[in-house]
């Protein structure tokens, strides 16, 4: 109850979350797909510029790559206008290397929203989607012991390297985790009674009492 | 909660001192404490144990089961058990660390004693860790745990309940889609 600011966190399921800055970045993230029908005149902003000699139609069945966001609002189960694919961290490939050994992936490269860019492909119609399910909750289940061991025995050390492999959902709980340590480390040392500057607060900085006269 | 909050609820507990002054007995709202008198022991809560001895007024007497050979024992049953084992009381970290903070030359090796409970304390919160695993591994609804302590539980609760919320909602990912709610007129 110290904290000044809860953030909203990523909603995990079929919808977003409206106000959370995870989903909305989460949502940025691009997807191979196909344009169905031609596309008038949206050539400049699916990024087909210079290529179309006609000018600014797209043709019926280019490739595209798509945000999340465009993907859901254009897909419809009569699939006229786009169609898409998964992309290939979520198809069988990538799904045997997550159920071996889910600890060496390195989630951050793999795009940073792992779990939620996964939940949102569950949107699409796709034979696929129980596996892609599955697989998505067994990585998290796999991974779930590293990220609790390395963030509540990591105190005072540089942990860049421990969270360099993990996806932003798996930082936040990472970051989680630190603070329970740090707070019971902090307050075994006796630091806990003392009073320290907000962290709101923190950053004004002094200004001169002539300054608020100007 | 924080820490200085677990702590806050600990200082309630009882503990014994020796005054070396006198007063009549006290009504307060929470209870009475007891009438002073020098050189008798009494029985008195931690929070005004610790403000005695700091106006040095008192002497603390270490609760019983603050003393090597019982902490020892202690250590090792919890080593050899697989489930947590009943603490000596409820609020042993915190206690542990206000009464050997402010009244270490009371308490006779007080040094011993402070690794002792830290050993206790990093056994049992291992113990913690292997059972959220296994919870987490095993996707279980519910796991009940016997004679954790506040303290316990605070470090490691929020993370805990952040990554049981982030699996219950990829598990429900798993359940067939619900039915588009399109509204066809």
């Amino acid at each position: 109850m110290s904290e000044a600011y809860f953030p909203v966190g990523p909603g995990l399921g079929p919808e977003e979350n409206f106000l959370s800055l995870d989903d909305i970045l989460m949502s940025q993230e691009k997807l191979p797909g196909r344009a169905e029908s031609s596309l008038p005149r949206l050539a400049f902003a699916l990024g087909q510029g210079a290529a179309g000699g006609s000018g600014d139609s797209i043709p019926e069945g280019s490739k595209l790559e798509i945000p999340m966001w465009l993907a859901k609002g254009l897909h419809d189960s009569k699939r006229r206008i786009i169609s898409v694919e998964l992309p290939k961290i979520y198809k069988e490939a990538w799904r045997t290397v997550f159920s071996a050994d889910a600890n060496v992936v390195d989630l951050h490269k793999m795009g940073p929203y792992y779990y939620s860019f996964g939940s949102q492909l569950l949107n699409f119609d796709n034979p696929e989607n129980p596996e892609i399910a599955q697989t998505i909750l067994q990585t998290f289940i796999s991974r779930f012991r590293r990220i609790m061991d390395s963030s509540q025995n990591a105190y005072n050390e540089d942990t860049s390297m421990l969270v360099a492999r993990l996806d932003e959902l798996e930082r936040a709980l990472f970051r989680a985790g630190q603070k329970g340590l740090n707070d019971f480390q902090c307050w075994e040392k006796g630091q806990a009674s003392q009073i320290t500057v907000s962290s709101l607060v923190q950053n004004y900085g002094k200004r001169k009492f002539t300054d608020m006269d100007g | 909660m924080e820490p200085a909050e677990a702590e806050f609820l600990a200082e309630q507990e009882l503990v014994t001192i020796v005054p070396s002054f006198s007063m009549d007995r006290v009504h307060l709202i929470g209870g009475d404490l007891g009438p002073f008198n020098p050189g008798l022991p009494v029985e008195v809560p931690v929070w005004l144990a610790i403000n005695l001895k700091q106006r040095q007024k008192c002497r603390l007497v270490p609760p019983e089961w603050m003393d090597v050979e019982k902490l020892e024992e202690m250590r090792d049953q919890e080593r050899k058990e697989d489930t947590f084992t009943p603490m000596p009381s409820p609020y042993y970290m915190e206690l542990t660390k206000l009464l050997l903070n402010y009244a270490s030359d009371n308490i006779p090796k007080a040094d011993e004693i402070r690794t002792l409970v830290k050993d206790t304390w990093d056994t049992r919160m291992a113990k913690l860790r292997l059972s959220a695993d296994s919870f987490v591994r095993q996707q279980e609804a519910h796991a009940k745990l016997d004679n954790l302590t506040l303290m316990e539980i605070n470090t490691i609760g929020t993370f805990l309940t952040q990554a049981l919320d982030h699996m219950y909602k990829l598990r429900t990912n798993l359940q067939p889609a619900h039915s588009s709610q399109s509204q066809d007129f």
